[in-house]
């Protein structure tokens, strides 16, 4: 028997708002800038297979669909009927689902009248979780030395975990900020606390079963409307190529090809023909694939109003070549796994704006730019760490946004008097758009921004892994590229060019300036309308000539 | 006689206050010139200027200064280096999967910004001295190209050293005169240079607007002979005189929605109710506000049209559900209602107004809660032809009748709102069980049973004439002064002593502006501290016991911390030893002003219509219930299914609830009674 209509709007409802009021749970307590300020965080509830059912849409994009794999690998272990209350499974392990070790994800089994209904889940970007370097280890060469491992594992919270258990003890043990880490897993339970009591209480109301077939129909619902919108692209075939700047190591260019098949209301996504796995950590795990070509289909495709989970991976079907960059083999290392991800994005971005003009949208600057300040003073380590922005790719309607965080992710800068009041060995002498740096068209792209970092004391490393400092954001359909980025420290007289993936000692009086690039520009420059460059001119936001 | 009158989008209400009750009255608003809806209620009520003791006004002159862009020419001045804080912002964006996303437009182009050089840094030190005689005739230069009607000034950690935005504000002052000056750190003192600088631009560019705004008011107030106090709503849910609100023009962003939730919190708090959580539906949304101890909570994170106010606001959530909220199916197969709405024009088809597809508001009509014979607020009677012919395409398709379908809508909608109202009572750390449901607005009492059921909350408190809440809230609000400080004081032993000299300093500067304004001597000061773990990315609001303060002690502060960290987090990160710290200081100073009576003593007879039989559709079926007057209702409960009418508004009272009027006119709704 389906469910009655007016059922099925409410319990969805109540599951996605349980999705939403974890993951404010979660952010709002918790002590990583990078989880409240950047949303670096999913929460979801699961059905008791568990398939995501409702996922927090508040957060970043970067985490859509992917919960459901790591869960995968630790029912195969630990089976869902040997769960116990108060057991968990606990995971962050990239070759089992997990995007990076800094991702721990922890999933909650829901009980109702001693059955599993479902889980709730969390999964929140760590400041540290120990390895070769605090905060960011670039020149890791396996994930080993990225971090602390935690394979699939099964624990309870009240043996193993609450009242200093052996596991916090343990986890503790090998990071080098306990009391933040910590502090944030425990602001993962207490989130996924918070949705096995939503979940209970509809049971109460409704019946486990009915909550289970409403579970089922939302699944189903999805699934429906991500394949309306593919149905209502021509079929097809289309292709997209970008690259990532180099592994770090060499100047060669990692390719990344995609080839989109649409045939009636399935498409199937596959990555053959880009660049094999590197040696550094540049590579993105298959779960990171997944979310990045999601988000994507996401965007282009359904918009905000269709609630993601695991139908949407039943429409959309994923492949990439084992050993590849978007599919790497253990062990190599994976924490920079962002810039591939983005360039996945784009390819995708740029198929899908084939076979839906009306949604073309040419690629933006699309980089992490993870840029870390560290030193080490009176035995104590202070780290900075901050995300930056890029501009965003022009469309057939608009210029593109400037100086925005990328796509997949949705980290606010620190503020600069935050920082003032936090850290005495810099300090930040300016932050301003990039006049001249979005792609050239009849819509111009997005500009990026440069903030410039002064060094006030010896003994200050800057780690930093970034992208398209060599290959720019391309142009769609006449459009020029976008400015490329680049770090550069002023040291007197001296200019010293930073690579995109680099480690370097830094000097007292040293000035970084770190400048994202723009967007890639659409259409003819000659078609540009003359208010709009008149207007850019006024604003001062063309190159200086 | 006391007057309240709060501007509308549609129509502009008054209340009087007088020995003989309370009046009410209603005119249409004129939003070209707002001045003159003022004095149009005034004259519909027959209330002569010189007889008014009290004059307060709600207005939304100021936010749609804003929103429209109305505002004169800014210039804007920030530390060199940062010209374009306000393009910039925080670099995330609103909509997370808009691929055509745009920022909206900062209220300064980036060519009336100009940078100074000067850097002060976070203890208040001088990394770099301003000169004037270098940068002076820069800026001279700078104001006689652009011809600026208004300067606001930010620069970089002013709160800790206000010293280079004073000295600029000075040579203006001398070389400028009469060319209007804001100084961020006359408007907030708080930390975050973006949040800061929207702030004081917000501030510079309605400044000039309302000041010539309140010029025409008190211009014809006096021609009318006014003697009496003529004061502003404020978006803190507080109310001050016009003159102090001039040099403060930000508060009065947003007023509007604060006025409703104080006059509910005044309302409640004379049936002994004062934690509730206020409900507000009207034609295309519902806002809700979290009420604790009889003030409501206030926000740090409020923006109008997205550019972020550090002030002290009514903290109302804003959800897509109102009695205009359309019905529809998505291509999925969903039944949804809202966010899309009929809006006020063609409005739900039971308006007869043109308009054909379905509402909520058609949804209470087929469903037999709101009958069609019902002159809410002088309009017209309902069509309920009209409603279910909206209904019948959509039945059609989902194969169920009209009945079912409008009972659904209804249904969903009360999940849409207390959806809402948990995601707000999370992020708050509170739980709704602890609160009474206070609806206002035309569809609130309709649905605040349901909601209240939902969320297990068994009391809810439905005040009389709940459609002129807001200019009741007017005259019951008190006059509020609110500031606030960036000073980071760590909690070791010298805390207590550090507290007390900030406190002190804020609270005797807040006792200046009273004085300077003549308020009166019953003052009552409040105080929060913004407190968190050293190297928590954000901080948590501690009220503090301004009694205790000369014997405060460094435990004391860290229970207080430990208490509410406890009580937002439950799990969180509580019981390790971890260094705390201060990070900004709140103080606020209410000044009420003698009492308002009951809105249920509204001069003339209660509306009274026959008692009749009815027929309810609720949860799937066909309930038989009572219709009458709510002025018929007593103190002894009265059991569910009713469907309650008085002069604004409609009350469903459904199964299992009952309901009864207490001594101060509130209808109180209990749940299982």
């Amino acid at each position: 028997m389906t469910l009655n209509p007016v059922d099925q709007a409410v319990i969805s409802q109540a599951l996605l708002s349980a999705a939403r009021e974890m993951g404010i749970k979660l952010y709002r307590s918790a002590y990583s800038p990078i989880v409240r300020d950047g949303k670096d965080a999913s929460t979801g509830i699961l059905d008791a297979e568990g398939n995501a059912v409702a996922q927090s849409d508040e957060l970043i994009p970067m985490l859509v669909g992917s919960l459901s794999i790591t869960f995968r690998s630790c029912a195969a272990l630990y089976p869902v009927h040997t769960l116990k209350e108060g057991d968990f499974y606990i995971c962050n392990h990239p070759y089992h689902g997990a995007h990076h070790l800094q991702d721990i994800l922890i999933f909650v089994p829901i009980f109702h009248d001693g059955a599993i209904v479902g889980f709730s889940a969390a999964v929140a970007h760590h400041l540290d979780v120990g390895g070769g370097a605090p905060g960011l280890n670039s020149s890791a060469t396996d994930f080993y030395q990225e971090g602390l491992v935690i394979p699939p594992s099964k624990y309870n919270l009240t043996t193993d975990w609450n009242d200093e258990g052996p596991l916090r003890r343990f986890i503790g043990a090998n990071i080098r900020v306990p009391e933040q880490t910590l502090g944030d897993i425990d602001s993962q339970f207490a989130a996924c606390a918070v949705g096995a009591a939503r979940v209970t209480e509809m049971c109460d109301k409704y019946s486990a079963s009915t909550v289970r077939e409403a579970m089922a129909e939302m699944i189903a619902y999805t699934e429906r409307r991500v394949r309306a919108a593919i149905a209502a692209i021509p079929d097809g075939t289309y292709t997209a190529e970008d690259a990532v700047d180099d592994d770090g190591l060499t100047d060669k260019p990692l390719p990344v090809r995609v080839t989109l098949t649409v045939k009636g209301d399935d498409l199937h996504v596959d990555f053959a023909g880009t660049a094999p796995q590197v040696k550094t950590h540049m590579n993105a795990p298959f779960a990171s694939t997944v979310s990045a070509v999601l988000a994507c289909v996401k965007a282009v495709l359904t918009g905000g109003d269709v609630p993601f989970n695991e139908g949407a991976s039943r429409a959309v079907t994923i492949s990439a070549p084992k050993g590849s960059l978007l599919n790497p083999n253990p062990p190599a290392p994976v924490r920079a796994r962002m810039e591939a991800s983005f360039r996945a994005y784009d390819v995708v971005l740029k198929a899908l704006g084939q076979a839906n003009p009306d949604h073309a949208v040419a690629p933006g600057y699309d980089c992490t730019t993870g840029f870390c300040l560290s030193h080490l003073k009176d035995g104590r380590y202070r780290v900075f760490i901050e995300l930056r922005d890029g501009g965003y790719g022009a469309s057939p309607r608009n210029d593109g946004c400037d100086a925005v965080a990328g796509p997949l992710s949705n980290c606010t800068n620190t503020p600069v008097e935050q920082i003032d009041a936090d850290y005495d060995f810099f300090r930040i002498e300016a932050y301003a758009l990039r006049p001249g740096s979005g792609g050239a068209g009849q819509h111009r792209g997005g500009l990026g921004s440069v903030r410039a970092y002064r060094i006030l004391e010896e003994g200050v490393r800057l780690a930093i892994y970034a992208d398209r400092f060599r290959i720019p954001a391309p142009g769609m359909a006449g459009g020029g590229p976008g400015a490329v980025g680049s770090c550069i420290i002023h040291r007197g007289n001296e200019t010293i060019a930073v690579r995109s993936k680099d480690d370097v000692a830094l000097r007292k009086g040293d000035l970084i300036l770190l400048s994202s690039g723009g967007g890639g520009g659409y259409g003819d420059p000659a078609l540009r309308d003359a208010a709009d460059a008149a207007r850019d001119r006024q604003l001062g936001l063309l190159a200086a000539d | 006689m006391k007057v309240g009158v709060e501007i509308g989008g549609t129509f502009t209400d008054l209340v009087c206050i007088d020995e003989t009750g309370v009046r009410l009255t209603k005119v249409p608003s004129t939003p070209r010139e707002p001045d003159r809806g003022v004095f149009d209620a005034i004259a519909a009520a027959g209330i002569p200027l010189d007889g008014m003791a009290d004059l307060a006004h709600g207005s939304t002159v100021a936010t749609n200064a804003v929103l429209e862009r109305k505002g004169s020419r800014l210039a804007l001045l920030t530390t060199e280096g940062f010209r374009d804080v306000l393009q910039l912002r925080r670099q995330d964006r609103e909509q997370l999967f808009d691929i055509f996303y745009r920022k909206p437009d900062p209220l300064v182009p980036r060519y009336d910004t100009l940078e100074v050089p000067e850097r002060t840094v976070s203890d208040g030190g001088i990394a770099r001295d301003l000169d004037m005689a270098v940068f002076g005739p820069v800026l001279a230069r700078f104001l006689d190209e652009g011809q600026h009607g208004a300067v606001a000034i930010c620069l970089l950690n002013s709160f800790a050293n206000p010293a280079h935005e004073r000295a600029i504000a000075d040579w203006l002052a001398e070389h400028r005169p009469g060319l209007p000056v804001t100084c961020s750190v006359d408007v907030t003192r708080e930390f975050r240079e973006y949040e800061r600088t929207s702030t004081a631009t917000l501030a510079a560019y309605v400044q000039p607007v309302l000041d010539a705004y309140l010029r025409r008011i008190e211009a014809r107030l006096a021609e009318g002979g006014f003697a009496g106090r003529f004061s502003m709503m404020q978006s803190n849910g507080g109310r001050v005189p016009a003159a102090a609100i001039r040099r403060n023009a930000v508060t009065a962003l947003l007023s509007g929605p604060a006025a409703g939730v104080t006059g509910a919190i005044r309302q409640a708090a004379l049936s002994g109710h004062r934690d509730i959580i206020t409900l507000d539906i009207g034609g295309t949304s519902a806002d809700v506000c979290l009420v604790q101890d009889g003030r409501p909570e206030l926000t740090r994170e409020a923006r109008v049209d997205t550019l972020p106010v550090l002030m002290p606001m009514v903290d109302i959530t804003t959800i897509g559900a109102g009695g205009g909220s359309l019905v529809w199916v998505d291509d999925g197969g969903l039944l949804r209602v809202g966010p899309r709405s009929a809006g006020a024009d063609p409005g739900p088809a039971c308006y007869g107004r043109g308009g054909t597809q379905p509402t909520l508001t058609d949804a209470h009509v087929i469903c037999g809660r709101l009958p069609s014979d019902a002159k809410l607020a002088g309009a017209l009677p309902l069509d309920a032809g009209a409603a279910r012919k909206a209904y019948e395409p959509l039945a059609a398709e989902l194969g169920m009748s009209v009945e079912t379908l409008a009972d659904s809508a209804i249904q969903i909608a009360v999940a849409n709102i207390v959806s809402a109202i948990r995601l707000v009572s999370t992020s708050r750390g509170r739980d709704p069980r602890d609160y009474a449901l206070v609806p206002f607005g035309g569809a609130g009492p309709l649905h605040a049973a349901a909601v209240a059921e939902a969320l297990a909350i068994d009391t809810v408190v439905v005040p009389p004439n709940a459609g002129v809440i807001s200019a009741y809230g007017l005259l019951a609000a008190d006059y509020s002064l609110y500031d606030s400080l960036t000073r980071r004081t760590a909690l070791d032993v010298g805390a207590p002593e550090a507290v007390r000299a900030t406190l002190e300093e804020m609270l005797s500067g807040l006792h200046r502006r009273a004085d300077a304004i003549s308020l009166g001597a019953d003052r009552h000061p409040e105080a929060v501290l913004e407190m968190r773990y050293v190297g928590q990315a954000f901080e948590i609001p501690v009220p503090l016991d301004l009694g205790g303060l000369a014997t405060l002690t460094t435990e004391a502060l860290l229970d207080a911390f430990a208490a509410e960290h406890r009580r937002i987090y439950r799990l969180g990160a509580v019981g390790q030893v971890r260094p705390v710290e201060i990070v900004s200081y709140r103080v606020g100073l209410h000044v009420p002003h003698g009492t308002v009576p009951s809105l249920a003593e509204i001069a003339g007879p209660p509306l009274t219509v026959p008692e009749t039989a009815a027929t309810i559709f609720d949860g799937g079926r066909d309930r038989p219930a009572r219709r009458m007057a709510r002025a018929a209702i007593g103190a002894d409960p009265v059991a569910g299914p009713l469907a309650l009418q008085d002069l604004t508004a409609m009350v469903y009272v459904p199964e299992g609830w009952t309901a009864a009027t207490d001594p101060s006119g509130n209808l109180i709704l209990r749940r299982g009674a």
